[in-house]
């Protein structure tokens, strides 16, 4: 069983900066479970984390991931009075589209914003990607994107090319 | 709205929502980190379930699309000192690092805008409720790459 005695303390320590505006019980009480320091997420051999965190504006390569069913692509940028039907009509005109989805915001009832499409394959998607982004829809710009990518730090730290980080998802 | 340290700064986030009863620690908790890991832990006991744990690397336009939400919720500019104290039912936990804030809010759960009303801070737990309650982008996300859909649907109803 799982429980309080097996969370791992996070290696990473909230960011202590002086110009940092903190608010919230977590910060104030610090006590177990209140901040990010007891994330329960943290699994046992969290070790090397954050190695490849400072330098990600230097070289980062995302290689699109695929999820379980196909290769999703986000837009964003989506006006909000936009319908399921139009972006399936944009989108479908590039390829075979097996999901779509267009989040309502459930305080104000209208798109969030974002739409996340589902398509079968990678060609397709990528066709998608490089038709569709900064073009307008609704008069406002768009952007398409990959929405997942593998480890953009994979092969640049060694201990990652130890072990295998992805072995849960296949 | 966006200042431009929203666009560029550090962004950080982790929420986390459960409650300890009959099957052991029942929790969900899932970690956006800076370098664009999504990081997601489910626990249960339930008919002797164990933990589940995922992750996997957002694009920067994903992460991009996260900050415009948080930011244009504001809900940076709220603080949880008039929000209910997490009890026995269970307790909610959101901790976000953006530019130079960071806030950590701890709180109970939320059945309804009927808890949300009765509160000492309304507007402020609105702002709360209505985030998270759309946090499904991450959930919506995690799904789709991992096929946790039924249990996420279940955990969120359930609370």
């Amino acid at each position: 069983m799982v429980d309080e005695d097996n969370d791992v303390v996070m290696t990473e320590q909230p960011r202590e900066r002086g110009r940092e505006r903190r608010k919230g019980r977590g910060l104030r009480l610090g006590g177990r479970g209140e901040s990010r320091q007891q994330a329960l997420l943290n699994d046992e051999e969290e070790e090397e984390e954050e190695e490849g965190g400072n330098d990600r504006n230097v070289l980062q390569l995302f290689t699109p991931l695929r999820s379980v069913e196909g290769w999703i692509v986000l837009v964003s940028g989506v006006h909000e009075e936009a319908q399921e039907d139009d972006i399936l009509t944009l989108f479908g005109a590039h390829g075979h589209i097996n999901n779509l989805h267009l989040n309502l915001d459930r305080r104000t009832g209208f798109f969030k914003g974002y739409a996340l499409i589902e398509y079968e394959n990678f060609v397709e998607a990528q066709a998608a990607i490089s038709g569709m982004n900064g073009t307008k829809l609704f008069f406002r710009t768009i952007s398409v994107d990959w929405a997942f990518s593998t480890d953009p730090f994979k092969g640049r730290r060694s201990s990652s090319l130890a072990k295998p980080r992805h072995k849960a998802i296949s | 709205m966006a200042a431009t340290e929203e666009d560029n700064g550090e962004f950080y986030l982790r929420y986390y929502v459960g409650h300890r009863g009959k099957f052991g620690h029942e929790f969900l908790e899932f970690e956006f980190r800076p370098d664009g890991k999504l990081r997601y832990a489910n626990n249960s006991n339930y008919k002797n379930d164990t933990m589940i744990r995922k992750e996997v690397f957002l694009t920067p336009s994903v992460q991009k699309e996260c900050r415009r939400i948080i930011s244009e919720s504001e809900i940076m500019k709220e603080d949880d000192n008039n929000w209910p104290e997490p009890n026995r039912v269970g307790r909610q936990e959101l901790e976000i690092v953006m530019g130079n804030e960071h806030i950590s809010f701890t709180t109970s759960k939320i059945g309804s805008l009927v808890d949300v009303h009765s509160s000492q801070d309304p507007e402020g737990l609105r702002i709360f409720y209505y985030l998270v309650q759309n946090s499904d982008i991450v959930l919506l996300l995690n799904a789709l790459v991992l096929e946790l859909q039924v249990i996420l649907v279940n955990m969120l109803i359930c609370g």
